[in-house]
């Protein structure tokens, strides 16, 4: 589709194995709640680009406006710009590449998948996540509550760089820290809601 | 000996509640809905105005007196149609067991009535018994599916809930099972919050886009309604009408909630008249009231309070607690079992728990088979038929042969409060009592 004059709500909700692809920029929600499709945006995306998708690839050549993959339960989203703030809120699985950097409050409450940031990330951080991993190849403004940096093994340092290989361009990889380089984050299991001591008094009662 | 005195401000359960906080470092987690003594003007405050000679009244099992009821009338292809204006309000599996979901599902069905998904996505069984759902978006987005979505009857947009506005949603880990946890791709056993707001729109300019996202993924057939907690009403209604909703939903303080921050449930929101009476003031100033229609929650317990809403302006009711009462909610059985968690029959508010002596607010395989499917459908039906024949009763003795045509003429208030909220005259003087 040419020209797409960033109209909002484009290729929302695709359930077919197709390609569609945007020349210029798509307005809000671009590749919503698509399931199997591969979109790609040959310009930059609004809010909410991929929300909610449960299979398939949206990659946006531009940069992606707030709220880039939230909710998503799968696939893969690649933007090879910046995303601004929120991406990855709420994601419940699938993979999020931003070869450029992120704004604030990136990762915020995400449960399952893995959110990978090139660049450096605003503050808040992975704020209050269940289980999403994180990867952070620049630097990190803050780290939200219960967020924590932890080493990485060989394997995965390995896993990484396979990612980004398949989904970056070269000339984008190349500029990039090594896999190895990138920080690792994930959620400290401190907060309230993982303590189970509650849990058991109930089970123990009935 | 002077007479030992108990403080009225620090009352013996403010001064357990203190020292339980200075105990734990907690703040209070609970089910069910506000439990305050009430202070404030409910449907209690208005009482009909039944025709004498002034009016005429229909018969009561004579003439007819229509209950069906239609919503989305104003852009979707495919509104919906109801036998009654009693419908099921959304309670997430997860926060429901399996079996009370499935017996909402049947029972509202067999009464030609909706029910409605919640925070937690469709269950498959919950789709094949319904006879008409609706699906709820929430901030969490929970196991939304485009699939589930598109076997829907139609998509409500949650922006918060009458026990809890301006907040998200609680599952304890207690009731995070291992089916729970798959459904809403979680952790098992951890505590579960909702986000407070979505995550991919802030405000009313940017939710006209996400409405008509909703649209463009069910092909602009099935009817949008979003659902408010209600606070600002007359503000809020006015923007979620101009987003394009079909239907507003508006739920008042009285609502119920499987889990949330006691203090949510206690002091938060406006009262369920209050909001009905500003959701319907709101619609009438921007022109749209009947063409955006209103359903009104929050602690509907019969056909006089839904009765008394639709005649200050709603189009239908939502249940949620009555519902649940009628599959046994708070019933005098396993009294030891009420008992071990702390509770009693007629005081229960432990839906947090995990651990509902009645099998409806658990995720426990053996307390859930106390809920017997085809059993508490049955009583789910005949509490909607009831509620139905209790609003149509007043209907008919109010002249009307619809309950769609009740109206705020056929009240009067009771108290000076209630003639100031709903604009009714005060009972033996013929004025209202507004500022």
């Amino acid at each position: 589709m040419k020209n797409p004059g960033a109209r909002h709500n484009l290729a929302v909700a695709i359930l077919a194995d197709a390609h569609i692809r945007f020349t210029g920029s798509a307005g809000y929600y671009c590749g919503g709640l698509i399931d199997g499709a591969s979109i790609e945006i040959a310009g930059s995306a609004g809010w909410g680009v991929a929300e909610s998708m449960l299979s398939g690839t949206v990659r946006v050549h531009g940069s992606a406006g707030s709220g880039a993959a939230a909710g998503i339960r799968g696939g893969t989203v690649v933007i090879l710009g910046d995303a601004a703030a929120r991406l990855g809120v709420s994601m419940k699985g699938g993979t999020v590449i931003v070869a450029g950097n992120c704004g604030y409050m990136a990762g915020f409450m995400a449960q399952k998948g893995t959110l990978i940031v090139c660049g450096d990330v605003g503050e808040a951080f992975a704020d209050s996540m269940y289980a999403t991993v994180c990867y952070v190849g620049g630097r990190i403004a803050n780290l939200g509550t219960d967020a924590v940096i932890v080493s990485m093994d060989f394997r995965e340092a390995e896993q990484l760089e396979k990612t980004l290989s398949a989904q970056l361009p070269v000339s984008l990889r190349g500029a990039k820290p090594a896999a190895a380089d990138f920080k690792k984050v994930i959620a400290g299991r401190k907060l309230w809601n993982f303590d189970k001591r509650e849990w058991r008094i109930w089970q123990e009662a009935l | 000996m002077a007479e030992l005195q108990q403080s009225g401000i620090f009352a013996p359960k403010v001064i357990e509640e203190i020292q339980a906080k200075a105990e734990s470092g907690l703040y209070a987690i609970r089910g069910f809905g506000t439990l305050r003594e009430r202070r404030w003007p409910t449907f209690d405050d208005l009482t009909f105005l039944p025709c004498s000679l002034t009016r005429i009244p229909l018969e009561g099992y004579r003439e007819k007196c229509s209950t069906k009821t239609t919503l989305g009338t104003r852009f979707a292809k495919k509104p919906i149609q109801l036998d009654i204006p009693v419908m099921i309000t959304g309670m997430s599996w997860g926060a429901l067991s399996y079996n009370a979901k499935v017996a909402l599902a049947k029972g509202a069905a067999a009464a030609g009535s909706s029910n409605t998904t919640g925070d937690g996505g469709m269950l498959k069984a919950e789709r094949e018994n319904s006879r008409t759902l609706i699906y709820e978006v929430l901030p969490s987005r929970y196991g939304v599916n485009i699939h589930h979505m598109r076997m829907a009857d139609a998509i409500e947009l949650t922006i918060g809930q009458g026990a809890k506005p301006g907040t998200g949603g609680l599952l304890l880990g207690s009731k995070v099972s291992d089916r729970i946890a798959e459904q809403r791709d979680l952790p098992i056993g951890v505590d579960q919050r909702s986000a407070a707001r979505h995550p991919d729109f802030l405000g009313p300019d940017d939710m006209i886009i996400k409405v008509e996202e909703l649209r463009e993924a069910t092909d602009w057939q099935v009817p949008i309604f979003i659902k408010l907690g209600a606070s600002r009403v007359y503000d809020d209604v006015k923007l979620a009408a101009k987003a394009g909703a079909d239907v507003i939903v508006v739920d008042g303080m009285e609502g119920g909630t499987g889990a949330s921050p006691a203090i949510f449930q206690e002091h938060t929101g406006l009262p369920t008249l209050a909001a009905v009476c500003e959701a319907r003031s709101a619609l009438e100033d921007i022109g749209l009231y009947g063409e955006v229609q209103l359903i009104i929650a929050g602690g509907i317990r019969d056909g006089v309070d839904a009765a008394k809403a639709m005649a200050l302006g709603a189009d239908a009711c939502y249940i949620g607690t009555a519902s649940l009462i009628a599959l046994n909610c708070n019933k005098p059985i396993y009294e030891d079992d009420y008992r071990a968690i702390g509770a009693a029959p007629h005081a229960c508010h432990h839906c947090h728990t995990g651990r509902c002596p009645v099998g409806i607010t658990t995720q426990d395989s053996e307390l859930m088979k106390r809920l017997d499917i085809e059993h508490g459908a049955e009583r789910v039906r005949n509490l909607l038929q009831v509620m139905t024949l209790e609003t149509q009763m007043l209907a008919r003795s109010c002249g009307k042969s619809d309950v769609h045509h009740l109206e705020p003429e056929d009240m009067a208030a009771l108290t000076l409060e209630a003639s100031a909220i709903c604009g009714l005259p005060l009972v033996g003087t013929r004025k209202v009592f507004a500022l």
